[in-house]
């Protein structure tokens, strides 16, 4: 049986093969090799020096029974699904404020994205400690409008609190995509929904949403996946406590490798990441039909 | 298609495990000459070390025209895992300053450096007390030439002692009734931190060192404490936290976020009374403090007198590559930073205090052994103290101090439990390495 | 009055937003402690001898040294990002062919692992090849289209412009790569200019990599001589030196998103992004 390739006419069937070539081929020589050899060395007791152990299914095993990584897979999917929602709708919002056309918008647009510019430097760490330590300006400003201060470092919902805060500071890059896809939209549509007695709000939902379904997707996609690889946030701000309240499986990935030189343990756990956030995007996939029009 | 897939695969295990085998390669003998060549040494450091070394380097390549040597320096950050990277490809520097327990993670059966005494005509070991150059032993072989000797100890702010009108303590008893004078002023006379620094965990382990005559865990990684110490250390930590000496692990998080002690509010205010900190890097505390506010207090003893039980360690070692093309150069080199006293006088303090004799004569003339650093070190000279078994200092191991005490801090656990389940831990994880 | 309204809540906002920077900057002139004990911005004085300092780093060479090691990184990486992105990302979302399916999961897949478990593959492999200690690691990757995030981003908004635009011109006469030069990429252009700003900024910012794979000093790139001076377990080091250093690092980030989001402007009706 001979397999029908949708292409236009004139497009031979190797065309897109051919495109597709600098990911085959960079598959073939940086991804193949490590991930083989991740894959090994998860199946041994392994010190980065010398040799390793072979030691089966070991590593999977003893993770069933690891507190520290339940504890830390169920950190890093709270994390993820609190954070990546917030992150979309506060992304979005934002850009439709920036996409308005007024003067020096320009500026504004540079200063939003300085955030993410800024990313995990010492400033930002050093902010959030004058903004949520015990007498910092959160606190403070609670305790002007009457209610009572909050233990942001040392209380485990909180101290999640303010690193979700933190990622939704710098949404510089979401907030981008959504531009980009914002800016595609013919004003003549909002117009003519105008002319039909249609308001913004109306036409942001008749409108705006239906046409970025693809870019929302896009940014859900990506915030997933660096939601659930997440490592430098808790680690700057809270060093991943109190009580491992913030502890997420990228730290204790990069612990395990780099700070108690477990090189098995630590690629068994980044297959387990691997098979985790492959799971969640194939779900999302599956959901939103998108696997079949992707492919 | 199914079989290119299973021949890359295939292909690819090969390669990875030829990679995994890591370096193989044979080890150059010493060859009793120095030879024309570029060695490469490497540390990591803050600026006046950067700027301290630089100049010996250059000092050395002056002298030594034949023999160059490439510095290779970077900040903190990440330097482990540079290290780590390097010498599993075996493309670590020639030359390389090294943490303690690194001789443990990266040479556990002494192979994993360079046997120091196939050099001994290159370096002179005369200038190190026999005890101190065991610190680079490891498995009976020679790995490293200890830097420096540092130990922790107690440095008040005379500033607010002076305002609540209290003495630095002697002993453990006086610092357990300093809390209540402190208290009434909202201030605390110390602080101990718990996270990589594992500094509660120490002063509790030095506390129970000293009333059992037991060492927490022995120079070759036996855990020395039974379950009933580590309670008793537990405990005491906890009583400091009851009887208002330090803030509890939650007010502290509150106070502080993550910050390091040197860079919080509560302790540039002066809200925090001490710190427990190693010799070698108080020097962090004294910037953030107006000058000479910082002063070294006595180390604490017990009713009768007793003051054994604190602790030192080497600070940094120097150790040589076991990949090393040219081991007798390399060797000279170590020596002239090690021993050289024209070198001395550039490096400083730059690395605690010099271990070696010569190197410390050089900055006793040269007037450079000055400031809390050396009170330390003379207080420390006069005691009875135990050398830290590097298996100490592993980050596993502070990470199973630092969760237990902050489970005991938060009142998530008793002491009785926690104690039992870090025993357990400590005594599997020892095992475990030691295979 | 709307209009003051609009602007006053941008201003708000924008102040949050850009407040740790002045504060960067400010702190780049204080002592130590002043830095630790006040979230308000303004120095006691200023002193510009510090950015001097800053400039001229601790190493034999200035920091106009090490701008130039980063954009010698950051241009060759960022065309060959763009350009193998693009043509993989086309070769995705406009053409059917065998294995296809295969492919798009290897594809995903690369996404879903996380880098540092890469990073000691990756050494070993770059160390057998003997280019450690060349920007051949640090750029090289790029070539091969290797962040997925670029090629997915640009698969779905290849396939926001309509189909119709592609037929359109093979009728005329255009092969597939003359579709993909004159039509889909200045449909999208700004999506390509926000790929090359994300590649700068986290070329900018990146540290772990060049940390392991380059050795000499002489080749740092800036963001390892941003940390060089920091040493948390030494004696101590003036911070407001490597927040200087820090502030001049920030400058061309900036610069390069100022003139770029130009690019964002909306109201060129090119086509839509229905799927």
């Amino acid at each position: 049986m001979k397999k029908k390739y949708r292409n236009p006419i004139g497009v031979k069937k190797y065309t897109g093969l051919l495109l597709i070539m600098p990911f085959l081929a960079g598959f073939l020589l940086f991804t193949v090799y490590p991930f083989v050899s991740s894959f090994i060395l998860g199946m041994t007791d392994y010190n980065g020096i010398g040799n390793p152990r072979i030691t089966g299914a070991d590593n999977y095993i003893y993770m069933l029974t690891d507190s520290g990584f339940l504890k830390a897979a169920g950190v890093t999917l709270k994390y993820t699904a609190v954070l990546v929602p917030l992150k979309l709708i506060f992304s979005l919002m934002t850009a439709l404020v920036l996409n308005m056309q007024i003067r020096g918008m320009g500026v504004y647009r540079t200063i939003f994205f300085i955030p993410s510019i800024l990313g995990s430097n010492l400033a930002v760490v050093i902010m959030w400690q004058f903004l949520f330590t015990s007498d910092g300006l959160a606190n403070q400003l609670l305790e002007a409008i009457g209610l009572s201060p909050v233990s942001w470092y040392g209380d485990t919902a909180a101290a999640m609190g303010i690193i979700i805060l933190l990622r939704l500071w710098e949404f510089g890059s979401t907030m981008i995509i959504f531009l980009n896809a914002l800016r595609d939209i013919p004003k003549e549509y909002y117009e003519a929904a105008k002319v039909d007695g249609c308001g913004q709000i109306m036409g942001f939902f008749s409108i705006t949403l239906p046409l970025l379904k693809n870019v929302i997707f896009l940014n859900l996609v990506l915030q997933v996946i660096a939601a659930m690889q997440e490592f430098s946030a808790p680690y700057m701000v809270t060093g991943g406590g109190p009580l491992k309240s913030t502890y997420t499986l990228g730290m204790l990935i990069y612990d395990e490798m780099f700070s108690y030189h477990n090189m098995g343990y630590a690629n068994a756990l980044s297959w387990v990441m691997f098979v985790l956030i492959a799971l969640v995007v194939g779900v999302m996939m599956k959901l939103t039909g998108r696997w079949r029009e992707d492919v | 298609m199914k079989k290119y897939i299973l021949l890359t695969a295939a292909a690819g295990c090969l390669i990875s495990l030829s990679a995994c085998r890591g370096k193989t390669s044979q080890v150059t003998a010493p060859d009793g000459t120095l030879d024309k060549c570029t060695l490469r040494f490497s540390w990591w450091g803050g600026d006046d070390r950067h700027q301290a070394t630089l100049e010996a380097v250059e000092l050395w390549n002056l002298q030594h025209p034949d023999i160059t040597v490439v510095p290779e320096y970077g900040g903190w950050d990440g330097w482990t895992e540079k290290v780590t990277a390097q010498l599993s490809g075996g493309t670590e520097a020639d030359i390389m300053q090294i943490n303690y327990d690194w001789l443990i993670s990266f040479s556990q059966d002494g192979k994993g450096f360079y046997d120091l005494s196939l050099l001994e005509e290159r370096i002179d070991l005369s200038q190190f007390d026999s005890e101190i150059l065991q610190f680079g032993k490891v498995n009976g072989i020679l790995n490293g030439i200890t830097v420096s000797v540092s130990g922790r100890g107690l440095f008040y702010n005379a500033d607010t002692y002076k305002e609540i009108g209290a003495e630095y303590p002697e002993t453990w008893t006086e610092l357990l009734e300093l809390g209540e004078k402190f208290s009434k002023k909202g201030k605390y006379p110390l602080d101990l931190d718990v996270q990589s620094g594992g500094t509660a965990w120490y002063l509790a382990v030095v506390y129970v060192q000293q009333q059992t005559g037991r060492q927490f865990i022995t120079l070759d990684g036996e855990l020395g404490f039974t379950e009933a110490d580590i309670k008793a250390a537990l405990d005491f930590y906890k009583s400091l936290e009851d009887n208002h000496i330090i803030r509890t692990v939650n007010t502290r998080t509150d106070e502080d976020g993550t910050a390091a002690l040197y860079q919080s509010p509560e302790f540039i205010s002066g809200r925090i009374g001490g710190v427990l900190e190693w010799g070698s890097s108080v020097g962090k505390y004294e910037i953030s403090l107006t000058d000479g506010v910082l002063e070294s207090g006595p180390m604490l003893s017990d009713d009768s007198g007793n003051n054994s039980g604190w602790m030192i360690k080497p600070s940094l070692l120097y150790t040589i590559s076991a990949n090393t093309k040219y081991p007798d150069e390399a060797a000279e080199f170590m020596n002239f930073m090690l021993n050289d006293g024209e070198a001395a006088k550039l490096l400083g303090t730059t690395r605690g205090i010099p271990a070696s004799s010569a190197a410390q004569k050089s900055l006793e003339e040269n007037g450079l052994l000055t400031g809390l650093a050396q009170e330390n070190d003379t207080l420390l000279e006069t005691l009875d103290t135990v050398t830290i078994s590097p298996y100490m200092e592993l980050a596993q191991m502070k990470e199973y101090y630092n969760s237990a005490i902050e489970m005991i801090s938060y009142n998530t656990v008793t002491t009785e439990d926690a104690a039992r389940e870090m025993y357990g831990s400590i005594k599997d994880y020892l095992e475990r390495i030691r295979k | 009055m709307k209009k003051t309204i609009t602007y006053a809540l941008l201003t708000l906002c924008a102040v949050i937003m850009i407040y740790p920077m002045l504060w960067l900057v400010g702190a780049s002139f204080k002592s130590n402690d002043e830095i630790f004990s006040t979230i308000w911005f303004l120095p006691e004085s200023f002193d510009f001898s510090i950015y001097k300092r800053a400039w001229e780093t601790v190493t034999d060479y200035s920091m106009g040294h090490y701008f130039v090691n980063t954009f010698a990184v950051i241009i060759p990486k960022t065309l060959f990002a763009v350009t193998s992105s693009v043509l993989t990302a086309y070769g995705f979302a406009r053409f059917d062919f065998p294995l296809k399916k295969l492919f798009y999961a290897l594809f995903m897949g690369t996404m879903f692992m996380p880098a540092i478990v890469t990073i000691m593959p990756m050494y070993l492999m770059w160390s057998r090849l003997g280019v450690l200690d060349t920007y051949i690691p640090l750029t090289i990757p790029a070539l091969f289209a290797a962040e997925g995030s670029f090629v997915f981003m640009l698969i779905q908004f290849f396939r926001g412009v309509p189909r119709e635009f592609d037929e359109a011109a093979r009728i005329d006469g255009c092969n597939s790569m003359q579709i993909l030069v004159h039509i889909l990429v200045p449909c999208i252009h700004p999506v390509i200019v926000s790929i090359c700003v994300f590649t700068f900024l986290w070329t900018m910012n990146d540290f772990l990599t060049p940390l392991i794979m380059i050795s000499s000093v002489e080749k740092y790139p800036l963001s390892l001589i941003l940390r060089l001076s920091a040493d948390s377990t030494g004696n101590g080091y003036e911070q407001c030196k490597i927040l200087a250093m820090s502030v001049i690092g920030l400058i061309p980030s900036i610069a390069v998103f100022g003139l770029a989001q130009k690019k964002f402007l909306s109201g060129i009706t090119a086509g839509g992004l229905s799927g």
